[in-house]
Protein backbone atom coordinates (compact mmCIF):
# COMPACT_ATOMS: atom_id res chain seq x y z
CA UNK A 1 0.00 0.00 0.00
CA UNK A 2 0.97 3.52 -0.79
CA UNK A 3 1.39 6.65 1.07
CA UNK A 4 -1.05 8.29 -0.04
CA UNK A 5 -3.52 5.23 0.19
CA UNK A 6 -2.53 4.54 3.50
CA UNK A 7 -2.73 8.20 4.69
CA UNK A 8 -6.65 8.20 2.71
CA UNK A 9 -7.43 4.75 4.76
CA UNK A 10 -6.47 6.75 7.83
CA UNK A 11 -8.67 9.70 7.05
CA UNK A 12 -11.67 7.82 5.99
CA UNK A 13 -11.81 6.02 8.89
CA UNK A 14 -11.44 8.21 11.12
CA UNK A 15 -12.86 11.76 10.06
CA UNK A 16 -11.33 13.47 12.97
CA UNK A 17 -8.04 13.29 11.23
CA UNK A 18 -6.96 15.93 9.08
CA UNK A 19 -4.03 15.91 6.45
CA UNK A 20 -1.51 18.55 6.20
CA UNK A 21 0.82 16.91 3.19
CA UNK A 22 0.15 14.00 1.19
CA UNK A 23 2.41 12.78 -1.18
CA UNK A 24 4.13 8.72 -2.17
CA UNK A 25 7.38 10.19 -0.60
CA UNK A 26 5.39 11.56 2.71
CA UNK A 27 2.39 11.88 4.82
CA UNK A 28 1.52 14.85 7.33
CA UNK A 29 -1.20 14.18 9.68
CA UNK A 30 -2.65 15.89 12.80
CA UNK A 31 -4.07 13.37 15.12
CA UNK A 32 -6.63 13.82 17.82
CA UNK A 33 -4.94 12.54 21.24
CA UNK A 34 -7.74 10.02 21.67
CA UNK A 35 -6.88 8.60 18.30
CA UNK A 36 -3.06 8.13 18.58
CA UNK A 37 -3.31 4.21 19.98
CA UNK A 38 -5.87 3.15 16.94
CA UNK A 39 -3.84 4.34 14.19
CA UNK A 40 -0.45 3.38 15.42
CA UNK A 41 -1.72 0.11 15.75
CA UNK A 42 -3.32 0.38 11.78
CA UNK A 43 0.11 1.32 10.74
CA UNK A 44 1.57 -1.62 12.92
CA UNK A 45 -0.53 -4.10 11.08
CA UNK A 46 -0.48 -2.67 7.32
CA UNK A 47 3.26 -2.69 7.37
CA UNK A 48 4.80 -5.60 9.40
CA UNK A 49 8.39 -3.95 8.98
CA UNK A 50 7.58 -0.34 9.62
CA UNK A 51 10.79 1.31 10.95
CA UNK A 52 10.09 3.80 14.54
CA UNK A 53 12.26 6.93 13.88
CA UNK A 54 11.21 9.71 16.49
CA UNK A 55 8.76 10.73 18.82
CA UNK A 56 9.35 14.09 19.59
CA UNK A 57 7.86 17.15 21.58
CA UNK A 58 7.57 20.80 20.46
CA UNK A 59 6.71 23.39 22.33
CA UNK A 60 4.61 26.24 20.78
CA UNK A 61 4.52 28.28 23.85
CA UNK A 62 1.22 29.52 25.12
CA UNK A 63 0.90 25.99 27.11
CA UNK A 64 0.28 23.91 23.65
CA UNK A 65 2.48 21.31 22.19
CA UNK A 66 3.10 18.96 19.84
CA UNK A 67 4.00 15.21 20.08
CA UNK A 68 5.38 14.49 16.48
CA UNK A 69 5.83 10.73 15.91
CA UNK A 70 7.71 9.79 12.53
CA UNK A 71 8.25 5.96 11.16
CA UNK A 72 9.42 4.90 7.66
CA UNK A 73 8.47 2.22 5.57
CA UNK A 74 11.18 0.91 3.56
CA UNK A 75 9.13 -1.53 1.00
CA UNK A 76 7.07 1.04 -0.04
CA UNK A 77 9.54 4.08 0.73
CA UNK A 78 7.25 6.51 2.21
CA UNK A 79 7.55 9.05 5.79
CA UNK A 80 4.94 9.24 7.74
CA UNK A 81 4.69 11.87 10.43
CA UNK A 82 1.97 11.97 12.90
CA UNK A 83 1.57 15.42 15.30
CA UNK A 84 -0.66 15.33 18.26
CA UNK A 85 -1.47 18.71 19.34
CA UNK A 86 -1.94 18.86 23.19
CA UNK A 87 -3.06 21.76 25.09
CA UNK A 88 -2.63 22.81 29.08
CA UNK A 89 -0.16 22.84 31.78
CA UNK A 90 0.18 19.16 32.12
CA UNK A 91 -0.34 17.47 28.82
CA UNK A 92 -1.21 13.97 28.69
CA UNK A 93 -0.93 11.52 25.40
CA UNK A 94 -1.25 7.89 25.31
CA UNK A 95 1.81 5.92 25.20
CA UNK A 96 2.72 3.63 22.13
CA UNK A 97 5.57 1.52 23.59
CA UNK A 98 3.69 -1.10 24.32
CA UNK A 99 3.58 -1.18 20.42
CA UNK A 100 6.72 -0.37 19.70
CA UNK A 101 9.22 -1.23 22.72
CA UNK A 102 11.98 0.84 20.99
CA UNK A 103 9.78 4.21 21.26
CA UNK A 104 9.98 3.52 25.40
CA UNK A 105 13.04 5.98 25.53
CA UNK A 106 11.93 8.39 23.34
CA UNK A 107 8.42 9.09 25.25
CA UNK A 108 10.55 9.25 28.37
CA UNK A 109 12.60 11.35 27.30
CA UNK A 110 9.69 13.65 25.60
CA UNK A 111 8.28 13.22 29.02
CA UNK A 112 11.57 14.25 31.26
CA UNK A 113 12.17 17.86 28.35
CA UNK A 114 8.94 18.70 28.01
CA UNK A 115 6.44 17.42 30.96
CA UNK A 116 4.29 15.80 28.63
CA UNK A 117 2.90 12.79 30.46
CA UNK A 118 2.35 9.16 28.57
CA UNK A 119 -0.23 7.62 30.09
CA UNK A 120 0.23 3.75 30.40
CA UNK A 121 3.97 4.11 30.33
CA UNK A 122 6.06 1.49 31.87
CA UNK A 123 9.14 3.28 33.53
CA UNK A 124 9.04 7.36 33.14
CA UNK A 125 11.69 8.12 35.47
CA UNK A 126 14.16 10.62 34.45
CA UNK A 127 16.49 9.42 31.37
CA UNK A 128 18.97 12.24 30.58
CA UNK A 129 18.71 14.75 33.22
CA UNK A 130 20.24 14.74 36.64
CA UNK A 131 18.18 13.80 39.43
CA UNK A 132 18.74 17.25 41.53
CA UNK A 133 18.47 19.43 38.36
CA UNK A 134 15.74 22.60 40.14
CA UNK A 135 13.21 23.84 37.75
CA UNK A 136 11.56 21.92 35.37
CA UNK A 137 11.08 20.47 31.68
CA UNK A 138 14.75 22.51 30.21
CA UNK A 139 13.35 22.12 26.33
CA UNK A 140 10.33 24.40 27.08
CA UNK A 141 10.72 27.35 26.01
CA UNK A 142 10.37 29.69 29.24
CA UNK A 143 12.65 27.39 30.46
CA UNK A 144 15.67 30.06 31.38
CA UNK A 145 19.53 29.34 30.41
CA UNK A 146 21.21 32.90 31.05
CA UNK A 147 22.64 34.11 34.11
CA UNK A 148 19.46 34.66 35.95
CA UNK A 149 19.54 30.79 37.41
CA UNK A 150 23.46 30.03 38.26
CA UNK A 151 22.48 29.64 41.71
CA UNK A 152 20.05 27.16 41.27
CA UNK A 153 23.25 25.23 39.47
CA UNK A 154 25.34 24.90 42.32
CA UNK A 155 28.14 26.73 39.99
CA UNK A 156 30.46 29.67 41.39
CA UNK A 157 29.31 33.12 40.48
CA UNK A 158 31.35 34.75 37.78
CA UNK A 159 34.03 37.20 39.26
CA UNK A 160 32.97 40.94 38.49
CA UNK A 161 35.01 41.87 35.66
CA UNK A 162 37.94 44.66 36.77
CA UNK A 163 37.55 48.11 35.53
CA UNK A 164 38.95 49.50 32.61
CA UNK A 165 42.52 50.19 32.41
CA UNK A 166 43.13 47.24 35.43
CA UNK A 167 42.88 47.26 39.01
CA UNK A 168 44.56 50.68 40.49
CA UNK A 169 45.63 48.47 43.76
CA UNK B 1 11.48 -18.87 37.77
CA UNK B 2 10.83 -19.75 41.55
CA UNK B 3 10.69 -16.69 43.84
CA UNK B 4 13.66 -18.50 46.10
CA UNK B 5 16.05 -17.94 43.00
CA UNK B 6 15.46 -14.69 42.89
CA UNK B 7 16.27 -14.32 46.92
CA UNK B 8 19.76 -15.56 46.03
CA UNK B 9 19.93 -12.12 42.94
CA UNK B 10 22.97 -10.24 43.23
CA UNK B 11 22.52 -6.39 41.83
CA UNK B 12 25.30 -5.34 39.60
CA UNK B 13 26.69 -1.90 37.97
CA UNK B 14 28.56 -2.13 35.14
CA UNK B 15 29.96 1.20 34.90
CA UNK B 16 30.33 3.67 34.46
CA UNK B 17 33.88 3.06 36.39
CA UNK B 18 34.50 0.15 34.51
CA UNK B 19 37.42 0.51 31.54
CA UNK B 20 34.90 -0.90 29.21
CA UNK B 21 32.25 1.51 30.56
CA UNK B 22 33.14 4.77 28.63
CA UNK B 23 30.27 7.17 29.59
CA UNK B 24 27.26 4.39 30.60
CA UNK B 25 26.38 2.28 33.30
CA UNK B 26 24.05 -0.65 33.61
CA UNK B 27 22.44 -2.44 36.48
CA UNK B 28 22.41 -6.26 36.02
CA UNK B 29 20.44 -8.43 38.11
CA UNK B 30 22.36 -11.82 38.38
CA UNK B 31 21.16 -15.65 39.98
CA UNK B 32 24.89 -17.64 39.88
CA UNK B 33 26.68 -16.42 36.43
CA UNK B 34 23.18 -15.66 34.56
CA UNK B 35 21.71 -12.44 34.03
CA UNK B 36 17.61 -12.03 35.24
CA UNK B 37 17.37 -8.61 34.27
CA UNK B 38 19.45 -5.53 32.64
CA UNK B 39 18.35 -1.94 33.60
CA UNK B 40 20.50 0.33 31.28
CA UNK B 41 21.12 3.48 32.23
CA UNK B 42 21.75 6.79 30.39
CA UNK B 43 22.31 10.76 31.15
CA UNK B 44 26.24 10.16 31.76
CA UNK B 45 27.50 11.45 28.83
CA UNK B 46 23.93 14.49 28.27
CA UNK B 47 25.87 17.93 26.60
CA UNK B 48 21.91 18.90 25.93
CA UNK B 49 22.95 19.03 22.79
CA UNK B 50 19.39 20.33 21.05
CA UNK B 51 18.83 23.20 23.97
CA UNK B 52 22.43 24.08 22.75
CA UNK B 53 21.41 24.28 18.86
CA UNK B 54 18.43 26.72 19.54
CA UNK B 55 21.30 29.78 20.57
CA UNK B 56 23.46 28.66 17.88
CA UNK B 57 23.51 29.92 13.94
CA UNK B 58 22.67 27.62 11.51
CA UNK B 59 26.75 27.32 10.45
CA UNK B 60 27.56 26.69 13.84
CA UNK B 61 25.25 23.96 14.55
CA UNK B 62 27.12 20.99 12.87
CA UNK B 63 29.84 21.53 15.14
CA UNK B 64 27.38 20.50 18.30
CA UNK B 65 26.55 17.32 15.84
CA UNK B 66 30.21 16.32 15.34
CA UNK B 67 30.84 16.11 19.08
CA UNK B 68 28.35 13.81 19.52
CA UNK B 69 29.42 10.79 17.88
CA UNK B 70 33.73 11.79 17.29
CA UNK B 71 34.07 8.86 15.35
CA UNK B 72 31.97 9.38 12.60
CA UNK B 73 32.30 13.61 12.28
CA UNK B 74 31.60 13.50 8.62
CA UNK B 75 28.31 11.32 8.71
CA UNK B 76 26.89 13.12 11.63
CA UNK B 77 27.32 16.22 10.68
CA UNK B 78 25.35 15.74 7.71
CA UNK B 79 21.76 15.33 9.05
CA UNK B 80 21.61 18.85 9.89
CA UNK B 81 23.11 20.19 7.06
CA UNK B 82 20.56 18.62 5.11
CA UNK B 83 17.93 19.98 6.90
CA UNK B 84 19.38 23.36 6.71
CA UNK B 85 20.01 23.39 2.94
CA UNK B 86 16.56 21.69 2.44
CA UNK B 87 14.93 25.03 4.34
CA UNK B 88 16.97 27.20 2.99
CA UNK B 89 16.94 25.77 -0.72
CA UNK B 90 20.70 25.73 -1.37
CA UNK B 91 21.99 23.85 -4.61
CA UNK B 92 25.03 21.70 -3.94
CA UNK B 93 27.42 21.56 -6.23
CA UNK B 94 28.77 18.87 -7.94
CA UNK B 95 32.35 18.56 -6.78
CA UNK B 96 31.12 19.23 -3.31
CA UNK B 97 28.23 16.50 -3.25
CA UNK B 98 31.29 13.89 -4.78
CA UNK B 99 33.78 15.34 -1.99
CA UNK B 100 31.23 15.02 0.83
CA UNK B 101 30.25 11.30 -0.21
CA UNK B 102 33.96 9.81 -0.44
CA UNK B 103 34.54 11.78 2.71
CA UNK B 104 31.92 9.84 4.98
CA UNK B 105 32.46 6.55 3.36
CA UNK B 106 36.27 7.06 4.39
CA UNK B 107 35.27 8.19 7.69
CA UNK B 108 32.70 4.99 7.89
CA UNK B 109 35.47 2.71 7.18
CA UNK B 110 37.49 4.70 9.71
CA UNK B 111 34.99 4.12 12.60
CA UNK B 112 33.95 0.99 11.83
CA UNK B 113 38.12 0.06 12.30
CA UNK B 114 37.60 1.79 15.49
CA UNK B 115 34.63 -0.57 16.32
CA UNK B 116 36.79 -3.32 15.52
CA UNK B 117 39.93 -2.59 17.98
CA UNK B 118 37.08 -2.21 20.72
CA UNK B 119 35.42 -4.82 20.52
CA UNK B 120 38.35 -7.21 20.26
CA UNK B 121 39.07 -5.75 23.39
CA UNK B 122 35.77 -6.45 24.61
CA UNK B 123 36.52 -9.92 24.01
CA UNK B 124 39.76 -9.99 25.41
CA UNK B 125 41.71 -10.02 22.71
CA UNK B 126 44.21 -7.35 22.55
CA UNK B 127 46.43 -7.90 19.55
CA UNK B 128 43.47 -7.72 17.00
CA UNK B 129 42.55 -4.69 19.28
CA UNK B 130 45.84 -2.50 17.68
CA UNK B 131 46.28 -3.97 14.06
CA UNK B 132 43.57 -2.11 13.28
CA UNK B 133 43.78 0.74 14.93
CA UNK B 134 47.26 1.12 13.13
CA UNK B 135 45.68 1.05 10.08
CA UNK B 136 43.12 3.55 11.33
CA UNK B 137 46.02 5.94 11.73
CA UNK B 138 46.45 6.33 7.64
CA UNK B 139 42.72 7.76 7.28
CA UNK B 140 43.27 10.04 10.55
CA UNK B 141 46.78 11.53 8.35
CA UNK B 142 44.18 11.83 5.42
CA UNK B 143 41.66 13.74 7.23
CA UNK B 144 44.33 15.87 9.02
CA UNK B 145 46.28 16.63 5.60
CA UNK B 146 42.91 18.01 4.01
CA UNK B 147 41.03 19.75 6.11
CA UNK B 148 43.79 20.45 9.34
CA UNK B 149 41.71 18.32 11.91
CA UNK B 150 42.39 14.16 12.75
CA UNK B 151 38.84 14.03 14.40
CA UNK B 152 36.02 16.91 14.64
CA UNK B 153 37.09 18.11 11.02
CA UNK B 154 34.36 20.24 10.57
CA UNK B 155 34.05 19.73 7.25
CA UNK B 156 30.64 20.05 6.08
CA UNK B 157 28.92 23.93 5.79
CA UNK B 158 25.82 24.50 4.71
CA UNK B 159 25.88 24.66 0.70
CA UNK B 160 28.89 22.05 0.26
CA UNK B 161 32.22 21.49 2.27
CA UNK B 162 34.57 23.81 3.06
CA UNK B 163 38.13 22.19 1.74
CA UNK B 164 39.02 21.34 -1.20
CA UNK B 165 40.96 18.08 -2.42
CA UNK B 166 44.34 18.65 -3.45
CA UNK B 167 46.66 16.67 -5.19
CA UNK B 168 48.49 15.52 -1.81
CA UNK B 169 45.52 15.30 -0.04
CA UNK B 170 44.28 12.70 -2.50
CA UNK B 171 47.02 10.93 -2.25
CA UNK B 172 47.37 10.31 1.11
CA UNK B 173 43.74 9.18 1.31
CA UNK B 174 44.28 6.58 -1.81
CA UNK B 175 47.53 5.41 0.13
CA UNK B 176 45.15 5.02 3.11
CA UNK B 177 42.50 2.64 1.14
CA UNK B 178 45.22 0.72 -0.85
CA UNK B 179 46.65 0.18 2.82
CA UNK B 180 43.09 -0.93 4.02
CA UNK B 181 43.24 -3.30 0.76
CA UNK B 182 46.09 -4.92 1.61
CA UNK B 183 45.41 -5.73 4.83
CA UNK B 184 41.82 -7.21 4.07
CA UNK B 185 42.51 -10.92 4.11
CA UNK B 186 44.41 -10.96 6.79
CA UNK B 187 41.23 -9.46 8.85
CA UNK B 188 39.02 -11.71 6.85
CA UNK B 189 41.12 -14.67 8.20
CA UNK B 190 40.95 -13.58 11.81
CA UNK B 191 37.25 -13.29 11.48
CA UNK B 192 36.03 -16.11 9.84
CA UNK B 193 38.73 -18.61 11.26
CA UNK B 194 39.08 -17.86 14.01
CA UNK B 195 37.75 -20.19 16.71
CA UNK B 196 38.25 -17.85 19.51
CA UNK B 197 36.10 -15.32 18.01
CA UNK B 198 33.32 -18.14 16.74
CA UNK B 199 33.10 -19.47 20.41
CA UNK B 200 32.85 -16.18 22.07
CA UNK B 201 30.29 -14.75 19.40
CA UNK B 202 27.95 -17.78 17.90
CA UNK B 203 24.58 -17.79 19.14
CA UNK B 204 24.93 -14.74 21.21
CA UNK B 205 22.28 -12.10 21.76
CA UNK B 206 20.66 -13.07 18.80
CA UNK B 207 17.52 -11.21 17.34
CA UNK B 208 14.99 -11.56 14.47
CA UNK B 209 14.37 -8.86 11.94
CA UNK B 210 11.00 -8.29 12.68
CA UNK B 211 11.79 -7.53 16.72
CA UNK B 212 15.28 -5.58 15.67
CA UNK B 213 13.32 -3.11 14.12
CA UNK B 214 10.06 -3.15 16.79
CA UNK B 215 13.50 -1.93 18.64
CA UNK B 216 14.27 0.45 16.50
CA UNK B 217 17.59 -1.12 15.40
CA UNK B 218 18.51 0.12 11.96
CA UNK B 219 22.24 0.23 9.74
CA UNK B 220 24.40 -2.99 10.30
CA UNK B 221 22.64 -4.26 13.14
CA UNK B 222 19.67 -4.77 10.67
CA UNK B 223 21.45 -5.73 7.81
CA UNK B 224 22.89 -8.66 9.53
CA UNK B 225 19.83 -10.41 9.23
CA UNK B 226 19.60 -10.33 5.87
CA UNK B 227 17.51 -7.11 5.43
CA UNK B 228 19.02 -4.93 2.73
CA UNK B 229 18.00 -2.09 4.75
CA UNK B 230 20.06 0.84 3.92
CA UNK B 231 19.19 4.67 3.14
CA UNK B 232 22.11 5.10 0.56
CA UNK B 233 20.45 2.61 -1.89
CA UNK B 234 16.48 3.23 -0.71
CA UNK B 235 16.21 7.11 -0.33
CA UNK B 236 17.86 9.08 -3.25
CA UNK B 237 19.66 11.69 -1.42
CA UNK B 238 20.15 14.84 -4.50
CA UNK B 239 22.56 16.12 -2.35
CA UNK B 240 25.15 13.41 -2.17
CA UNK B 241 26.50 10.91 -4.69
CA UNK B 242 25.38 7.50 -4.06
CA UNK B 243 23.17 7.27 -6.98
CA UNK B 244 26.20 7.19 -9.15
CA UNK B 245 27.78 4.09 -7.70
CA UNK B 246 27.30 0.72 -8.96
CA UNK B 247 27.26 -1.53 -5.68
CA UNK B 248 25.26 -3.46 -3.70
CA UNK B 249 24.11 -2.96 -0.43
CA UNK B 250 26.31 -5.23 2.24
CA UNK B 251 23.93 -7.74 3.97
CA UNK B 252 25.00 -11.25 5.62
CA UNK B 253 23.06 -14.08 5.32
CA UNK B 254 23.31 -16.69 8.16
CA UNK B 255 23.09 -20.17 6.66
CA UNK B 256 22.04 -21.58 10.84
CA UNK B 257 19.30 -19.29 11.35
CA UNK B 258 18.13 -16.91 8.24
CA UNK B 259 16.56 -14.17 8.85
CA UNK B 260 18.34 -13.41 12.54
CA UNK B 261 21.65 -12.54 13.24
CA UNK B 262 23.95 -13.15 16.55
CA UNK B 263 27.17 -11.36 17.74
CA UNK B 264 28.90 -13.31 15.02
CA UNK B 265 26.75 -11.89 12.05
CA UNK B 266 26.75 -8.86 13.19
CA UNK B 267 30.80 -9.13 13.28
CA UNK B 268 31.07 -10.15 9.81
CA UNK B 269 28.29 -7.29 9.10
CA UNK B 270 30.87 -4.80 9.81
CA UNK B 271 33.38 -6.61 7.86
CA UNK B 272 31.75 -6.35 4.76
CA UNK B 273 30.57 -2.37 5.20
CA UNK B 274 34.05 -1.77 5.14
CA UNK B 275 34.17 -3.36 1.92
CA UNK B 276 31.72 -1.73 0.07
CA UNK B 277 32.91 1.49 1.21
CA UNK B 278 36.07 0.74 0.00
CA UNK B 279 33.94 -0.05 -3.41
CA UNK B 280 32.35 3.26 -3.58
CA UNK B 281 35.63 5.63 -2.85
CA UNK B 282 37.44 3.85 -5.21
CA UNK B 283 34.54 4.30 -8.09
CA UNK B 284 33.88 8.25 -6.73
CA UNK B 285 37.84 9.24 -6.74
CA UNK B 286 37.81 9.66 -10.57
CA UNK B 287 34.41 10.71 -11.21
CA UNK B 288 35.13 14.42 -8.63
CA UNK B 289 34.38 16.99 -11.60
CA UNK B 290 35.84 20.77 -11.49
CA UNK B 291 33.79 23.42 -10.18
CA UNK B 292 32.88 25.18 -7.46
CA UNK B 293 33.06 23.25 -3.55
CA UNK B 294 30.17 25.31 -1.86
CA UNK B 295 26.69 27.00 -3.11
CA UNK B 296 27.76 30.86 -4.33
CA UNK B 297 24.84 31.64 -2.26
CA UNK B 298 25.41 29.60 0.05
CA UNK B 299 26.99 32.84 2.51
CA UNK B 300 23.38 34.97 2.34
CA UNK B 301 20.87 32.03 2.12
CA UNK B 302 22.28 30.14 5.27
CA UNK B 303 22.42 32.86 7.65
CA UNK B 304 18.58 33.72 8.24
CA UNK B 305 16.29 30.91 7.14
CA UNK B 306 12.79 31.17 6.46
CA UNK B 307 10.32 29.58 8.64
CA UNK B 308 9.98 25.96 7.65
CA UNK B 309 10.64 22.36 8.51
CA UNK B 310 12.67 19.71 6.98
CA UNK B 311 13.82 16.53 8.48
CA UNK B 312 17.28 15.24 7.16
CA UNK B 313 18.58 11.94 7.21
CA UNK B 314 21.50 9.78 7.01
CA UNK B 315 22.41 6.24 6.97
CA UNK B 316 25.12 6.42 9.67
CA UNK B 317 27.96 3.82 10.38
CA UNK B 318 25.64 2.87 13.36
CA UNK B 319 22.58 3.02 12.31
CA UNK B 320 20.11 5.57 10.93
CA UNK B 321 21.05 9.10 12.33
CA UNK B 322 18.36 11.90 11.80
CA UNK B 323 17.57 15.73 12.41
CA UNK B 324 14.20 17.26 12.81
CA UNK B 325 14.36 21.11 12.51
CA UNK B 326 12.12 23.51 12.28
CA UNK B 327 12.96 27.14 11.82
CA UNK B 328 10.47 30.66 12.17
CA UNK B 329 11.13 33.70 9.67
CA UNK B 330 14.20 35.46 9.82
CA UNK B 331 15.71 33.30 12.76
CA UNK B 332 19.62 33.01 12.96
CA UNK B 333 19.00 30.23 15.14
CA UNK B 334 16.88 26.64 14.77
CA UNK B 335 13.22 27.03 16.82
CA UNK B 336 13.36 23.01 17.83
CA UNK B 337 16.24 20.67 16.72
CA UNK B 338 15.27 17.02 17.54
CA UNK B 339 18.74 14.74 16.88
CA UNK B 340 18.16 10.87 16.23
CA UNK B 341 21.11 9.41 17.24
CA UNK B 342 20.90 5.53 16.15
CA UNK B 343 22.60 4.37 19.57
CA UNK B 344 19.55 5.48 21.37
CA UNK B 345 17.80 1.99 20.40
CA UNK B 346 20.65 -0.20 20.30
CA UNK B 347 21.40 0.37 23.96
CA UNK B 348 17.44 0.55 24.69
CA UNK B 349 17.38 -3.21 23.27
CA UNK B 350 20.07 -4.60 25.93
CA UNK B 351 16.93 -4.51 28.01
CA UNK B 352 14.96 -6.81 26.20
CA UNK B 353 18.43 -8.63 24.52
CA UNK B 354 20.21 -9.30 27.47
CA UNK B 355 18.36 -11.14 30.39
CA UNK B 356 18.31 -14.74 29.86
CA UNK B 357 22.55 -14.74 29.04
CA UNK B 358 25.69 -14.90 30.19
CA UNK B 359 27.10 -12.32 32.88
CA UNK B 360 30.76 -13.31 29.91
CA UNK B 361 28.60 -12.40 27.36
CA UNK B 362 26.83 -9.10 28.34
CA UNK B 363 29.67 -7.26 26.87
CA UNK B 364 30.16 -9.05 23.75
CA UNK B 365 26.29 -8.58 23.14
CA UNK B 366 26.81 -4.90 23.91
CA UNK B 367 29.96 -4.46 21.99
CA UNK B 368 28.57 -5.98 18.78
CA UNK B 369 25.59 -3.26 19.01
CA UNK B 370 28.45 -0.63 18.43
CA UNK B 371 26.41 1.85 20.86
CA UNK B 372 28.25 4.93 21.21
CA UNK B 373 27.32 7.22 24.47
CA UNK B 374 27.48 10.12 22.47
CA UNK B 375 24.72 9.14 20.14
CA UNK B 376 22.21 8.69 23.13
CA UNK B 377 22.77 11.05 25.49
CA UNK B 378 23.40 13.83 23.34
Amino acid sequence: MSGTAFARMIVNKYQEVEPKLLTDEKVDLVIPASLIRDVVHLIEESYPLIFPEIIMGLDLEDDKYEVIYIFWSRETNFLCQFRVLLEGATPVVDTISDIFPGMEWHERETCEMFGIDFKGHPDLRLLLLPDELEGKYPLRKRFKTDRSRLSESGLPQPKPRPPRGGDSQ
Amino acid sequence: MSPDILDEAVELWFGPQHVSAHGWATKLTLVGDYIVECDPNAGYFHRSAEKCLEFRTFKQGSLILERLCMLEAFLAEYPYLSAVEQIAGLEVPERAKIMRTIMMEACRIHSLQFWWGQFSAELGMFTMTLWPWIDREYFLDAFEELTGSRHAAAYGTPGGVKYDFTEKSVKVLEHAIAHMESQMPKFKDMILHNPSFKVRTKGIGQYDVKQGLKWGLSGPNIRACGTPMDLRQDVNDPNLAYDMVDWEVPTFHSEDHPGESDAFDRMVQRFLEIEASVKIIRQLLPLVPDGPIVDPKARAKSNRLPAGEAYGRIEGTRGLASVWLKTTDKAQSPYRAKIRGPCLNSYYSLKHLVPGSKFADFIVIFGSLDPYPGWWDR
